[in-house]
Formats: C-alpha cells, sequence, structure tokens
C-alpha cells in the first residue's frame, strides 16, 4: 500500500479537478439507467424538480459531496454514488426557500446511513430551515429506511431514534410545504403530513401507513398501491394530504403558489403583493346572486372570485369535506384566508370531515399571522344517524374551540343563514367580533322552521288543527327574523349591500395589517401548529 | 363506459322526480330532487343514457349514498 501523502503536498490544481469529478459525480445521480428508468415512469429526478420548482439558476446545493465513494486497491478514486438525497435552497419568486428530496434513482431514495442525515427527519434540511427561519420544500419520493440496515448495525433500531421532534418544531415556525411525487411510506410520508400544505400527483403518487405488501402480510388482501394510497383516498376521501395535481409540474407549481402567500417565518408579515384590482370595486352583480328561494343552493366559489383581489384565489383541500371551502385570496394586494359555506354541499353543514378542514385551515392562518374571512352560509352541524356515527358534534365543537383559540383578526359576513353551534365557529369573540351581514342574512340557536314545533309542542297539539297552528306561530315569529332587528338591537354590527362586500373587507384587512406586525412571533396558547 | 348509479349526496328526503324510467338524459341533468337541511338539493345524471330504473319514490327518506336508481349508457 502507497502511504498517502498529505493533503497540503497535492497541487491545488489536482485538488479542485477532485472536487469538479466529485460534483459531475453528484450530477449523474444513480447514473444513466436509472435516470432513463424515472423517466420512463413519466417521473422526473429529483435535480429536474428542483429545478422546476425553484427561479431559473436559483439553486445552492447543500452537502453535493455526500456519498459511498469506489476506490481501487491503491486508493484512486473510481466513482462516487451520490446519497439518494438531494438538498439545497432555491428562490421562489426571488425569496430563499430550502428544499430536499430524495433521488429515487440512487436505492430507490432509501435512507443514507451516515452520522448526520441530510435529509429526513432531524436532517440537515430541517436544520437550515430551523436555524435560518426559512420555509421548507419537501419533494417526497421514497419510504424511508428499511430492514436491510439492521444487519450493518446489528441491532434494531427503537422507534423515535431519528424522531419528529425538528419536524414538529418548525411547524411553529416556517411553512413547510411537500410534494408527494412517488410511493411515500414511512418517514418521508410521515414528514409529508408534518406540512403546511401538501400535495400529490393524481394517478402518479401514493402515500399509505403502509404499502400493498404489509398488508398482504397483515390483513391477507391483495390490494393495488394506487387503490390503496392514490389520491382519490388520500386527497380525496381522508383529507391526508390537501391537494391533487395533474401533474408533477402541476404539484411543484401549486406549492410556488401556496408560499406566495406565506411569509418566510412567523416573525415576518404576510407578503403584500402589487394590486391593480381596485380596492374600492363595487360588484353589483353580488346583489342577484342568491337564489330566489332561500331553499336553494349557489356557487360560493362565485362569491369568493367576485369579492377578492381578481384571480388571486389559491382553493385547499377542494376536493375534501367539500360542504366548506377554504381558501387562500388576496384583498387589496394582503393575503388572506377565506373560509366560506358552501351549500351546494350538504346544504352547507358541517360534517366530519369539513369540520377536520375547517380547523386546519384555521390553524394554519392563525399561525402565519394570515387574517380570515368568513363567508357564512350554515344550517348547522350535519344531522342523522350517519352523521351522529362520524363524531359530527366533536368534529364539530373542535372547530369551536379553534376558533374560540384564535389570535389572527377575523372578519366575518353572513351572506344567508348563520345557526347553531357552527355559526359560532364562523366568528371570532376573543377580537372585536365584528359580525357582518348581507340583507338576506338570518340565524338563530337554531331556525324556526323545525324549533317551533319543538319548542311549541304542546299548545300545537292541543289545538285543533296541529299544521295550521304551527304555520301560525311561524307567520308570528317571521318578522323577528328580520336581520334588521337584530342590526337594530347591535346583536350584529352591520348589515351591508352585498356590491359593497370587497370595499368593507379590503378596509378591514387593511386595518388588520397594524394589528399583525405588532403580534408577530410563534402563535400563543398551547401545542403550536397540529396538522 | 359503464352503467351509472344514481347516489344521493346527501342524507335527506326524495322531494321531487323529475324525471321517469325509459327517459333519456344527458350527464348532469338534474333527475330529481332531495330536500335535506332544510334545502333543495338536486341529484344529477351521473352519465348520459337511459333511466333504466328508479328505486325511490318521493317522500321516501334516504341515507347519503343510497342508489336512487340506475342509467344505462
Amino acid at each position: 500500500m502507497t502511504p498517502l501523502r498529505p493533503a497540503s503536498h497535492i497541487p491545488m490544481d489536482t485538488l479542485l479537478s477532485e472536487l469538479a469529478f466529485r460534483r459531475r459525480e453528484a450530477e449523474k445521480m444513480g447514473g444513466e439507467a436509472a435516470v432513463a428508468r424515472q423517466h420512463a415512469a413519466g417521473r422526473l429526478t429529483v435535480r429536474e424538480r428542483i429545478r422546476a420548482l425553484g427561479d431559473p439558476d436559483s439553486f445552492s446545493e447543500l452537502a453535493a459531496l455526500t456519498g459511498t465513494g469506489a476506490y481501487d486497491a491503491d486508493q484512486t478514486l473510481r466513482g462516487v454514488t451520490p446519497a439518494p438525497y438531494v438538498c439545497g435552497t432555491v428562490r421562489i419568486a426571488g425569496r430563499t426557500t430550502v428544499v430536499g428530496g430524495e433521488d429515487f434513482t440512487v436505492r430507490g431514495g432509501t435512507t443514507f446511513s451516515a452520522p448526520r442525515r441530510k435529509g429526513g427527519q432531524g436532517g440537515l434540511t430541517e436544520d437550515f430551515a430551523y436555524h435560518y427561519r426559512l420555509p421548507l420544500v419537501n419533494l417526497v419520493d421514497g419510504a424511508g429506511g428499511g430492514v436491510g440496515s439492521i444487519e450493518q448495525r446489528g441491532h434494531t433500531v427503537f422507534p423515535g431514534v431519528h424522531g419528529f421532534e425538528r419536524s414538529v418544531a418548525l411547524l411553529s415556525r416556517s411553512p413547510v410545504a411537500s410534494a408527494v411525487l412517488g410511493t411515500a411510506a414511512g418517514g418521508p410520508a410521515g414528514r409529508a403530513i408534518l406540512s403546511h400544505f401538501s400535495v400529490m400527483v393524481r394517478g402518479g403518487s401514493q402515500i399509505f401507513a403502509a404499502g400493498p405488501p404489509v398488508v398482504k402480510r397483515s390483513l391477507g388482501h391483495a390490494v393495488d398501491k394506487e387503490d390503496l394510497g392514490g389520491a382519490a383516498v388520500a386527497v380525496d376521501e381522508a383529507g391526508t394530504i390537501h391537494n391533487a395535481a395533474d401533474s408533477e409540474a402541476d404539484a411543484l407549481h401549486q406549492i410556488r403558489r401556496f408560499l406566495s402567500f406565506m411569509p418566510q417565518n412567523v416573525w415576518e408579515p404576510p407578503p403584500v403583493e402589487e394590486c391593480d384590482d381596485p380596492i374600492g370595486r363595487y360588484e353589483e352583480s353580488l346583489r342577484g346572486i342568491l337564489p330566489k328561494s332561500r331553499n336553494q343552493p349557489f356557487d360560493v366559489r362565485r362569491v369568493i372570485s367576485l369579492i377578492v383581489d381578481q384571480g388571486s384565489e389559491f382553493e385547499i383541500q377542494p376536493t375534501y369535506g367539500k360542504s366548506v371551502v377554504t381558501m387562500l385570496a388576496r384583498f387589496g394586494g394582503r393575503p388572506a384566508g377565506v373560509i366560506a359555506n358552501n351549500p351546494m354541499v350538504y346544504a352547507g353543514a358541517m360534517d366530519d370531515r369539513s369540520a377536520r378542514k375547517h380547523v386546519r385551515f384555521m390553524q394554519l392562518c392563525d399561525t402565519f399571522h394570515i387574517p380570515i374571512v368568513f363567508l357564512v352560509d350554515v344550517p348547522g352541524f350535519m344531522v342523522g344517524i350517519r352523521a351522529e356515527k362520524r363524531a359530527t358534534l366533536l368534529e364539530g365543537m373542535r372547530v369551536v374551540h379553534a376558533a374560540a383559540q384564535l389570535t389572527v383578526p377575523t372578519a366575518t359576513v353572513v351572506l344567508r343563514k348563520c345557526y347553531g353551534m357552527a355559526g359560532m365557529a364562523t366568528c371570532n369573540k376573543n377580537g372585536v367580533d365584528y359580525k357582518l351581514a348581507w340583507p338576506t342574512g338570518e340565524w338563530g340557536s337554531l331556525p324556526i322552521e323545525g324549533g317551533v314545533a319543538a319548542a311549541y309542542r304542546r299548545e300545537i297539539a292541543a289545538a285543533p288543527d296541529p299544521t295550521a297552528k304551527e304555520a301560525e306561530i311561524e307567520a308570528r315569529m317571521r318578522p323577528y327574523a328580520s336581520p334588521f332587528r337584530t342590526a337594530e338591537a347591535f346583536a350584529v354590527e352591520d348589515i351591508i349591500d352585498p356590491a359593497e362586500t370587497r370595499p368593507v373587507l379590503c378596509g378591514l384587512i387593511e386595518l388588520a395589517a397594524a394589528r399583525i406586525h405588532h403580534d408577530l412571533g410563534p402563535r400563543r396558547g398551547p401545542g403550536g401548529f397540529i396538522p | 363506459m359503464a352503467n351509472g348509479e344514481i347516489l344521493a349526496p346527501v342524507s335527506g328526503s326524495v322531494w321531487k322526480i323529475e324525471c321517469t324510467e325509459g327517459q333519456a338524459v344527458s350527464e348532469g341533468d338534474t333527475l330529481m330532487i332531495l330536500e335535506s337541511m332544510k334545502m333543495e338539493i338536486p341529484v344529477e345524471a351521473p352519465v348520459s343514457g337511459t333511466i333504466a330504473s328508479l328505486t325511490v319514490k318521493e317522500g321516501d327518506p334516504v341515507e347519503e349514498d343510497a342508489v336512487l336508481g340506475v342509467v344505462t349508457t
């Protein structure tokens, strides 16, 4: 064996050419054949994904040299297989963001066993985002560690040695967005969930607690990975992942869109953009947007699109818990979260899923000091045997609980119905509790119809014609349901012309800005952000 | 294209049936209206085709996802 000379005796040129060689090796990822296989599967490589995510030429790589070197017997370097994780920073719309993702072309993106991890929970990317208070984007394409490492170690590892503590702590400091771009289980799947926003490719990616082989072994069921954890399950049915994308490019675009509403961290205010849509824009069409009958649904997304800065909406969880609509949007260039009941699904009633979605979205807004606009048309919690079996009351009260803990300014506009405890979830009693209503607003602990039958049961039963008696009592009470009577009593703060909804809300969101500026920092109260 | 089951989008009662067996329908046509949470909830044709059967009548209570009929393509 030739003794190695100390590195200082090697000419700088030689050292630099080795550095350049090692960097080129990293660029090759798993090699030509593996990259071709990734492309043939309709997938981008992790480096292509990072380039597509960031502004042009903005990728600044971290830890590119990590890998497994192959050496001749005389210690001459033959090549380096890079670690199956690529990370660094990119700029997104000019703002620095940490990004990292498994490299599926290297050993299927499995965990790289080194004293320090590049990616994964507690890895360098999370530390970097935490330390420099930067957003983090996870490009998930792997199933985490396998049992193969047991033989290397000679022992099994207690769960949580590589724990999620840093992933969790990050959620109360910086925005975390994850794209699931392959099949995710284990640690990478866990980190996709521990995000403020997650997206997966419909038909192109899957996520689950355990994949088909484990299901087969545990239950004896043969299942297809798409049936088990495709977007139809993980996004539409379960809401595990927020949004589905048509392609990898769309998924990365959605992450850029999401981050455009987010501050870099909780110590900064949400980013204000130039706005050419006049904040004073009256929208007369809103006067006729509700159907003539109060028993018919309407398209609340249309209402939102007429109120917010034109084209600024970014909907979160559009296919899950559809009786409520949750969107990030802008008013006069300032980000706000819009939570609107959707009368086209369950008549707008809050069910277990829409309740869960409602809570997650409020927490997101509250964590990043984004004011919330509630557009209310809610008949109450969903009722019936099916709803009770799904713990609608529990999930619904969790919304009330979360609303009661909001610290961010809110504005409530009752478009039509606002009933019961589901109605309570649409305003914030801790702030100025500023509730506005269109003249079509109606509210109560429960609607007069039905409510009358219960409250006046004996009187109705004793009447010669009970149906007529019930109608008579309802007719007697109907005038009291006028929103103007409530405004007279100062139990709702104001009634507005639907056409002036945008100017009024733009004004309130602008007012919120000063308050938000003074309230910056981690959200008070226990728990922080829970996904 | 497979036959389409007409499914109840929400628990409620059948308020009004606006189609008959044997009728030709287009995807998205309103076939019946449920009453749920005091609202009129339209039930749309899942596919274009002919109404092969209707398994409910006006006034019937239905649970979410109940089959209300079938459209054959």
